[in-house]
Order: structure tokens, then sequence, then C-alpha cells
């Protein structure tokens, strides 16, 4: 049952918020011991809030449109009165004084807590590892990567232990995880969600999105969060699209753009396999097909590394000095990349931000959406890709994060949608790129393939 | 633009106030390197009248679309 189906049962008192919660409290218990998905599991209090939910239903006190519906977020999302460990050594015993604006939206809408799932320490990486926590497990293979940095997200919405989980995406740690896992994740605009007492890792390229079982339910939930924000100057204001409207909407008509390069190039054979079929799909459901030629992304990977070390860089320095050895191996390494990067060099690449998202909306005029594959490659396993922090490592970062990398530098949206399996039964996602501001086209593509294939709907079974 | 040297790496370390010893400056800069040569292109030529804020502006003015 996806995100929307449970809560408009719950509401119409088809079934409980406690049998809900009970039934993912079951399935976390079984599943837990093989994913480490969760940081937290908060059994009895989540039993206890679900039991409120439905007594309240009862006397007709609804709080919004999720009330009773339990979820799990990334643990980097303050909660007050909660440990939020960012996944870190250094953060083990932080307990949040405040809670996150786009946290607490989902609460005013009446959610239940389950807990806070696993994630890369900081969320700086893009593979799932922690060695603080444990790796986190990919529930279609156990031992392949989940992706990171929201890794629990991904493991836990694919197993179903959670109807949709809060993850952040900084140079692909929602749609990373959302390819490897096979679910469906939404990286947002910069600005378009509040990113008040959310972990920071770099200010220009943070963003907050879900990760869910469809683009209706990621429609849904961002809808929910998104709009101004007065503990976010960041967060823009004026008026919201309605994203649940556009998901039910029509891609006739619309054209979607296939890159001439770079995103098509030396692709594993059944991730250019599925790409074909995806666009395959989309023309059958209406939409039109045009090449187009994108500005080299070569040069905006490079950027968004400019700007994203040195801005983690800042943000950790205290500790970098204090408690070097509170990191992990790899991303001390990653968070010390920043400090070879002069401050002309991070401006500079700062002052190209403009004109790089001006030629890339150019180049993109005649299109409603970009697709490109969301990594070239299916989940590899964790061994071959735990390079801890060998010379070879950000080589293998660079080659994960290859196509994420340039959107995060133009803050444009992106949604990873699941669009096939390898023939080892390993998922692999599509990303649908957006123009600034503008989710519900992309929404709207992304729920037209989900109407027209099952790729989204299919569950993991324990092995 | 040129990828930065160990020694040097070694040395913005040190004025950044978190000082590194001479094998991690080496391994900052054989996993930076790719950055600055992918960046090379774009370094030193962007005009004079040009501020990060543009970034907002061409965001914003595709809202009002």
């Amino acid at each position: 049952m996806s995100l929307t189906a449970v809560a408009k049962a719950i509401a119409d008192e088809r079934v409980s918020s406690r049998e809900v919660t009970q039934s993912c409290l079951d399935r976390i218990a079984q599943w837990q011991p093989k994913l480490n998905a969760f940081m937290a599991i908060e059994a009895e209090e989540a039993l206890k809030a679900a039991d409120a939910a439905d007594a309240a239903l009862a006397k007709g006190g609804a709080k919004g449109v999720l009330h009773g519906v339990p979820l799990a977020h990334k643990d980097m999302y303050y909660d007050k009165g909660k440990v939020v460990t960012c996944g870190s050594k250094i953060r083990r015993d932080f307990v949040a004084t405040t809670t996150s604006t786009a946290l607490q939206r989902l609460k005013d809408a009446g959610t239940v807590r389950l807990g806070s799932l696993q994630m890369v320490e900081f969320a700086y990486g893009p593979t799932g590892h922690n060695v603080h926590y444990g790796a986190v497990h990919n529930p279609w293979a156990l031992d392949h990567i989940t992706g990171g940095s929201s890794s629990g997200s991904g493991s836990a919405v694919a197993a179903r232990l959670t109807f949709a989980a809060l993850g952040s995406d900084t140079g692909g740690s929602i749609r990373l995880p959302a390819h490897f896992c096979g679910v469906t994740g939404l990286k947002t605009t910069v600005g378009r969600i509040s990113r008040a007492g959310a972990m920071p890792l770099s200010q220009s390229l943070d963003t907050v999105g879900p990760l869910a079982r469809s683009a209706e339910d990621c429609a849904l939930l961002l809808g929910l969060m998104a709009g101004a924000d007065p503990e976010d100057p960041t967060a823009i204001t004026g008026p919201l699209p309605d994203y649940r409207a556009a998901a039910q909407g029509s891609i006739k008509g619309l054209a979607i753009g296939v890159p001439a390069a770079f995103y098509v190039d030396d692709l594993d054979s059944e991730v250019a396999r599925i790409l074909d079929e995806t666009i395959a799909v989309l023309k059958g459901e209406g939409a039109s097909i045009v090449q187009v030629e994108l500005p080299d992304q070569r040069q905006l990977t490079a950027a968004c590394q400019f700007v994203l070390a040195t801005e983690a860089a800042a943000f950790h320095k205290r500790w970098l000095i204090e408690r070097p050895q509170d990191y992990g191996s790899q991303v001390l390494m990653r968070l010390q990349n920043g400090l070879a990067i002069s401050a002309v060099s991070y401006l500079e690449a700062m002052r190209w931000r403009g004109p790089a998202l001006a030629a890339y909306l150019a180049a993109t005029a005649g299109v409603d959406a970009v697709i490109a594959p969301v990594a070239p490659m299916p989940a590899p396993t964790i061994a071959e890709s735990d390079v801890g922090n060998s010379p070879d490592a950000e080589a293998v970062i660079q080659r994960l994060t290859r196509f994420t990398r340039p959107v995060n530098y133009l803050g444009l949206p992106s949604l990873a949608i699941p669009a096939g399996f390898t023939a080892k039964g390993l998922p692999v996602a599509m990303q649908l790129i957006g123009r600034s501001f503008d989710e519900a086209t992309i929404l709207k593509f992304g729920a037209a393939f989900q109407r027209a294939t099952d790729f989204h709907a299919r569950v993991p079974k324990l092995a | 633009m040129t990828r930065p040297t160990a020694k040097q790496i070694k040395a913005m370390a040190e004025v950044a106030g978190v000082a590194v010893d001479n094998d991690v400056a080496a391994r900052i800069a054989n996993s930076i390197g790719p950055a600055f040569e992918g960046f090379a292109p774009v370094a030193g030529t962007l005009p004079f009248d040009l501020e990060p804020a543009t970034f907002l502006l061409v965001q914003n003015a595709k809202v009002s679309q």
C-alpha cells in the first residue's frame, strides 16, 4: 500500500493507525537484522502515538492528511528532545533543541514517528558505508550497497519498513539510494523546502526531499513541506503548485530531452538498455522525444566539488581541529579535501553558477525535462566499493556521482524513478531533471511512467 | 589553473588553521587534482561584473514564467 493509499485508509477508518504501525514494526523486526536500516526503533512510543491518533480520529480530530501514518526519517533532521546522530560518532549523544521545519510540517500533518534511519556519516558519501554504525544493506541483494548518503531511507522504503522517508541531496544523496534500492526519490530545487533544523553539509547545495514508493507519494510529501519559512530565508516565497494534481496529469504534448553526450557515455549495458526502454514508455504515453546538446557537464562536476568540499570543510573546521580522530577515515579524507581549495577558486565556482544555469536552461529551452541515468551502473557490492581512504577512493566516488553532481551545482530538481531491473535482479532508476522550481512537471512525468509500469511497486523478499 | 602540489596544500591547510602532515597533503593533492583540471576551462575567464547572486536571478527568472 502506498503512502497516499494508507493515509486515506486510516482517514476512512478502514484500518487503524495502531494496525498500520504494528505492521511496520513487525516488518522492521524481521528486516532490521539483515538491513541495519534503522538508527533507532521506538516501538513503544510509536504505538502510543498511534493509539492517540486513533482516539483523536474517533472524536473527529484528524490532524492532517497523514493522520496516524507511521514514518521514519534520515537521522539528520532535528526533532526536539531526540538524539540526532547525523550518522557520526561526534554527535552520538547530541540531543536536538529544535525541530526541523520539514519534519514539523509532516508532524503537523499527523505522522507517527517510528524511529530514525541510518545514514552516511555527516551525509558525506555516496555508498552507504558507515564505520561507526555499520553498512546499510540493499534489500534486493544484501551484499550490495544501498547508495548514500540517505542509505537507511532507501533501504527502509524499499523493504516497506516505512511508507516514506526524508532524505537529503547535496551531491546525489537521495537519487543514488533511490536508484540502487528501487524507490522513488525527489531532489528538490535549492530553496524549495526549508533547511532549518536539517544538519548542514553545504549551504549552497543542500536540499531536503523525500524517498517514497511512488511519484504520487513524493507529490503529497512535497506539497506538505514546501514553501516559505521564517527560520530559513533561502526558502522561496510565493504560491505553490498543486503537486498532487500535477501528478495526475497527462504528459501528452510534453517534451523530454535526451542528452546527446555525457549522460549516455560509458553506461553499463543494462543501464543503457533500461534508458532506451524508459524513453520508449514515455513516448508511448504521449511525450515527444528530443535530443539535446547540453553544455560541458564535466566542468559542472568540478565546480560542484569545489563548492561542496570548501563549504563542508568550513562547517567542520572546529571538529577537524579538535576531534579529527572521531571521524571515519573516508569522511575525514573528504573533509580535508576542502582545505586545498583557495577562496578565489571557491568564489569563481560560485560566480559561475548563474551563467552555467542560464546556459543549461537555454540548451533545454525546447523541452520540459531531461532524462538521464542516475548512475552509470547498478549497485556494486559492499566489498568492492569499500575503498576506505585509499588513493583511489575519490575516483570511485566520482564515478558513482558523475550523473548527480551537475544537477546539484545547477540547483535543479530531479526525480529518480525505478525504471527496470538487471538480469541479476538489481534495480535501476532514471532521473527526470526539471527546470528550476518546476517539480510539478517531473512529478507528472514520473507518475505517468508509473501508471504504465510496475517497477516501483515491486517488493524485495527477505532472504 | 594548475592542480596544487602536496607542498602547496600543506601550506594552505596550515594557513586555514588545520595542519596536515606530508602524507595527508599528498593524498589530498591526488584526490582534488582532477577537479582543478575539470574547472580549468572556466577559471580566470569570468567577466568582471559577475557576482554569485546572479544564480538566484537566473533561478527566479524562471519562476515568473
